[in-house]
């Protein structure tokens, strides 16, 4: 029984002196590490440290961790600020909107790119399909802010075709929500089809060749060997979009809205830019929105996680 | 009997499928010219007078092409500014992000060394939860680097995906040629360097091409960080250009040389902005396509 104690220290030590030899050999490996980990820290941990201004008086003499502590003063002004509640139900009308009128559009363009049998076209149709996905948003808005215009592409064509007059589709907030989801199905349906093509390739081909004996409709054949083929991966993109729900989308947002349809563009990320950068300064409150932020997002990040891994995905982190 | 009408079930079949082929064909094209149409109409009217492009803003060619509006757009500074930024940032900031990216993931490829298994969660941590603009703006600040181009150079400098799908590739890699080049007494940053590095080649162009674009369309952080005219990367001046035009117009100010025909030298900005994309773009898709199927295949 005493001799316990010794017994510990000494094999504590040993522990110690293994450690630093397996430290001393791996001497390189950290030295190839050091660059990236130490950028991890500065610009990824520091910042997330920084979060605890949510909790201070932000003084800009005295700095981001130097600042005094006020406990949860933030919060109370936060949770007092009408704005606060509009942007989250703006967040989560528009990113529910994404889920109904975004979200199917990329398996449309994959079982319908997929049925195609056109050697070369279908590259060159893929291009066309994810070309928009690698532009900015700064210029898809440019673009849609001349397509949408009062005397752009879209209007012509409804003047044209069905003698409709100018609509301003940038600058009425009941147009806003649905210009934000049509373009960004232009933007990123043809390259998130290519997640369920590759799903699409991994079917048994056998299944199909059987399914054309019996005598199976195409339409039957979709239904029946792909659809359930990709259900999986379906169910895993639904989810990790149901994860997003509170962020995403803020350059798209920034970029296509303006003065005329801020009222329904204010989503929690154009806030909290609002009150960081736009009028009077108070660091302290915009961390503490910003923290809420963060941890909304992780919680639902870790739940469609979990429920990922559940419906037979591999997760978010592998 | 049977067998005639067995044939002639497997007819209409045939031609049942060929009629859905032409139908889902003539889906896609439509989808096609969607995409393509807003993109045309643009580089149209860039080319275009003000005559032509006020008499029928729908063109997809301009009668009389000319490079008046690019001549003049090339006139405003701001342009080359833009250039000028932009190039520094994609020059300097992809051999940052890929030195960065790639020493960690293959110093993270196996995580057997004291520590090693921390780091690599603490790097993946960071993909579920992280700051925000609003500590990164002052942690700039008291780092005194806003209003430097290394505020923007460093801000972004591993994407944990990317760092994720070249780890999952240099794990893939067979264990054997490090080995033996460890017998042969190689160091562990010239395993890296000499065996590593090459052999991971395919990997590396997909990264690379996607630090290359997301630098090259990197906007927010300039924006945030920089706030000074002689700096000003070429997404914000055509995001300046199209909302400037658009004040100018509703607000009917006379500024100094305010162009008259707006649109048309906002087209032309918008093309000049997307240019290089759009010249590389279909020579090098099958590579981005390789690093989401990577990722696809992770996820």
């Amino acid at each position: 029984m005493t001799g316990n104690p010794v017994k510990t220290k000494r094999t504590f030590r040993e522990w110690l002196t293994h450690l630093g030899k397996r430290i001393y050999l791996e001497k390189e490996r950290y030295i190839l590490i050091l660059p990236g980990i130490v950028w991890y820290i500065i610009f990824a941990y520091i910042p997330i440290f920084g979060l605890s201004l949510a909790f201070r008086k932000y003084m800009a003499k005295l700095g981001m961790f130097g600042s005094p502590w006020i406990g949860l003063k933030n919060f109370q002004r936060v949770f007092a600020d009408p704005a606060f509640f509009t942007s989250i139900i703006t967040t989560l009308r528009i990113n529910a909107g994404r889920l109904i009128f975004v979200f199917p559009f990329p398996i449309l363009f994959a079982l319908l790119i997929n049925e195609v049998r056109l050697g070369r076209s279908k590259k060159v149709l893929q291009s066309i399909y994810t070309f928009p996905n690698f532009l900015s948003w700064v210029i898809v808005a440019s673009i849609m802010i001349n397509v949408l215009g009062q005397r752009g592409l879209v209007n012509g064509i409804l003047s044209g075709a069905f003698g409709i007059k100018p609509i301003a589709f940038l600058g009425k907030p009941e147009y806003f929500r649905p210009v934000v989801f049509a373009t960004d199905v232009w933007k990123t349906a043809g390259w998130s089809a290519i997640i369920y093509m590759a799903s699409i390739s991994g079917i048994d081909v056998e299944q199909y060749e059987a399914a054309e004996i019996d005598g199976a409709s195409r339409l039957q054949r979709i239904w029946y060997i792909t659809l359930p083929g990709i259900k999986t991966t379906i169910l895993v993109l639904f989810i990790l979009a149901v994860g997003n729900l509170m962020s995403g989308g803020f350059d798209q947002i920034f970029n296509l809205s303006n003065s005329a349809t801020l009222k329904v563009a204010e989503t929690l990320d154009m806030y909290i830019y609002r009150i960081t950068f736009k009028g009077s300064v108070d660091f302290g409150f915009s961390s503490a929105v910003a923290l809420f932020r963060s941890v909304i997002n992780m919680l639902l990040l870790i739940v469609a996680d979990r429920v990922s891994k559940a419906v037979g995905g591999s997760g978010l982190l592998g | 009997m049977t067998a005639t009408t067995k044939k002639r079930k497997h007819r209409q079949l045939r031609d049942r499928f060929e009629l859905m082929d032409g139908i889902i064909l003539f889906f896609l094209i439509i989808m096609a010219i969607m995409i393509l149409f807003p993109m045309v109409n643009v580089l149209a009217l860039s080319l275009a007078t003000q005559k032509e492009a006020a008499e029928n803003p729908l063109m997809l060619f301009p009668s009389q092409p000319t490079i008046d509006n690019f001549y003049r757009l090339f006139q405003d500074p701001r342009i080359l500014i833009g250039y000028k930024t932009t190039l520094l940032i994609v020059l300097i900031g992809v051999p940052l992000n890929m030195l960065l990216t790639t020493s960690l993931a293959y110093g993270l490829s196996r995580t057997s060394f004291p520590g090693g298994k921390f780091l690599f969660f603490g790097v993946l941590l960071t993909m579920l939860f992280n700051g925000g603009i609003v500590p990164m703006y002052l942690l700039m600040m008291e780092l005194k680097l806003t209003k430097s181009l290394l505020s923007v150079l460093l801000a972004y400098g591993v994407n944990t995906f990317y760092f994720i799908i070249t780890r999952s590739y240099m794990m893939s890699l067979p264990d054997a040629l490090v080995e033996s080049a460890k017998i042969d007494g190689a160091a562990e940053w010239r395993i890296f360097f000499s065996v590593i590095l090459p052999l991971s080649k395919p990997i590396l162009a997909t990264v690379l091409l996607f630090y290359a674009v997301d630098r090259w369309n990197e906007w927010y952080n300039a924006m945030i960080f920089l706030r000074r005219n002689d700096l000003i990367p070429l997404q914000l001046v055509l995001r300046t250009i199209v909302m400037d035009s658009n004040i100018v117009n509703s607000l009917s100010i006379a500024g100094p040389r305010v162009p008259r025909f707006t649109e048309g030298i906002q087209s032309a900005t918008i093309i000049v902005t997307m240019l290089p994309i759009m010249c590389f773009f279909p020579f090098l898709q099958k590579y981005f396509v390789k690093g989401i199927m990577v990722g696809a295949i992770k996820a």
